[in-house]
């Protein structure tokens, strides 16, 4: 007999000093609230959706203004269509996988679906800042190529700002905001995720490696 | 002519049977049998948690996700088998270990009441050893021996953590193999 079979005979014959809870105590645990990481990543990825959505409203007159007189108007509504037609298919499969997990699924499986649901926010998440990115360039190559425009519409002349100095001003800052806009969330995706699903991922790979 | 009338205390006429009292009833059943079984969850507790606190908090969140799920037990097995699965489950994957685990006295080993009969000081010190080496193997790993040790056969092992029976086999020889090295170096 080995080492864990005697183990073993002596974890089943001979009663452990485990806790025992009442039928009260019992009941008094159903109505409290799960804190389970399936709750977190629903919750997380809920704010996640309305944040992103939220951006479109939260921009200023005076921006809709300057794009409109600029002539760009347009390929903002256009660009916005296609992206709620987009956000309506990743809340479609968001909702979708979040509803396949089940406790009841086997370990592996289970593990899974937990898996796909966060991946489906990542690639939300992903996308954003990439259109993010790529509509910032389009914007801001339009930008240069009418500056002279630019510089009337945003009224740079009557703040003192030479001819000369402005677009180079104007382009710079507006690129040093999209690096460090990114590079935050980058941090806070990191640390949100990376801590909460830190553990999964460890189990999910020693799972598959049993497979191997 | 008959005039029918309706008798009040008729037993046919019966009160419709109302969510709340159906609520009532699923939540005795489940209490009930949780409370019968409760020691199979503690084991886990024990096994996956190093204080009171998160053995506390572990059993707790393992109670909600058996609630949750038992509406859609069907009964066509056993509650403890069907229990099994979601409170493993429960400690692998949906668990979040709290941040007050750490920096709290932990258990000593693992405790077996010791009954009237004189138990050999060897076998105690190898069986309270070899304890420590499960408890430090990792979750999956832990989770296999769990099972085994509560003597489940491969079949069950391979459906509850959603491997082939083949590589269930393979992974647990090679656990007694490293456990065996553990306690006979």
């Amino acid at each position: 007999m080995d080492e864990l079979d005697l183990l073993k005979k002596q974890w089943q014959s001979r009663e452990q000093d485990l806790p025992r809870l009442t039928y009260n105590d019992i009941y008094k645990m159903l109505l409290k609230k799960s804190s389970s990481i399936v709750k977190w990543i629903f919750i997380i990825s809920i704010a996640e959706l309305i944040f992103w959505t939220s951006l479109i409203f939260l921009l200023p007159d005076s921006y809709k203004q300057i794009t409109n007189e600029m002539g760009i108007g347009d390929l903002i509504l256009y660009s916005n269509i296609i992206h709620y037609c987009i956000f309506a298919t990743f809340i479609f499969y968001f909702y979708k996988n979040y509803r396949s997990i089940k406790v009841t699924d086997n370990t592996q499986q289970l593990m899974r679906n937990i898996l796909k649901t966060r991946k489906t926010v990542k690639y939300f998440v992903f996308y954003n800042i990439g259109m993010f990115i790529l509509l910032s360039i389009i914007i801001n190559i339009i930008y240069y190529t009418k500056s002279d425009r630019l510089y009337e519409v945003m009224k740079f002349g009557e703040q003192g700002v030479p001819k000369e100095d402005f677009v180079s001003v104007f382009l710079i800052s507006e690129a040093i905001v999209i690096v460090l806009f990114v590079a935050l969330l980058m941090l806070f995706y990191w640390l949100v995720y990376g801590l909460l699903l830190r553990r999964l991922n460890k189990n999910y790979k020693e799972l598959k490696k049993i497979e191997l | 002519m008959i005039f029918v009338t309706k008798d009040p205390n008729s037993t046919l006429i019966q009160k419709p049977t109302t969510t709340k009292s159906l609520n009532k009833e699923l939540e005795h059943s489940f209490v009930t049998q949780l409370e019968e079984n409760q020691n199979i969850v503690h084991k886990i507790c024990r096994l996956y948690t190093n204080n009171n606190d998160a053995h506390n908090d572990l059993f707790q969140e393992i109670t909600i996700q058996l609630w949750r799920a038992f509406p859609k037990f069907r009964g066509d097995s056993k509650f403890s088998t069907w229990m099994y699965r979601v409170a493993l489950n429960t400690a692998i994957t949906l668990y979040r270990k709290s941040k007050r685990t750490i920096n709290t006295q932990d258990f000593e080993g693992v405790s077996f009441k010791i009954t009237a009969e004189a138990y050999d000081d060897t076998v105690e010190q190898q069986l309270k050893l070899m304890y420590s080496a499960v408890k430090d193997l990792n979750d999956i790993d832990k989770a296999l021996v769990f099972l085994y040790l509560e003597d489940k056969n491969y079949k069950e092992i391979s459906e509850t953590l959603g491997i082939t029976e083949v590589n269930a086999r393979v992974k647990m020889n090679r656990i007694k193999e490293k456990l065996r090295t553990i306690l006979n170096p």
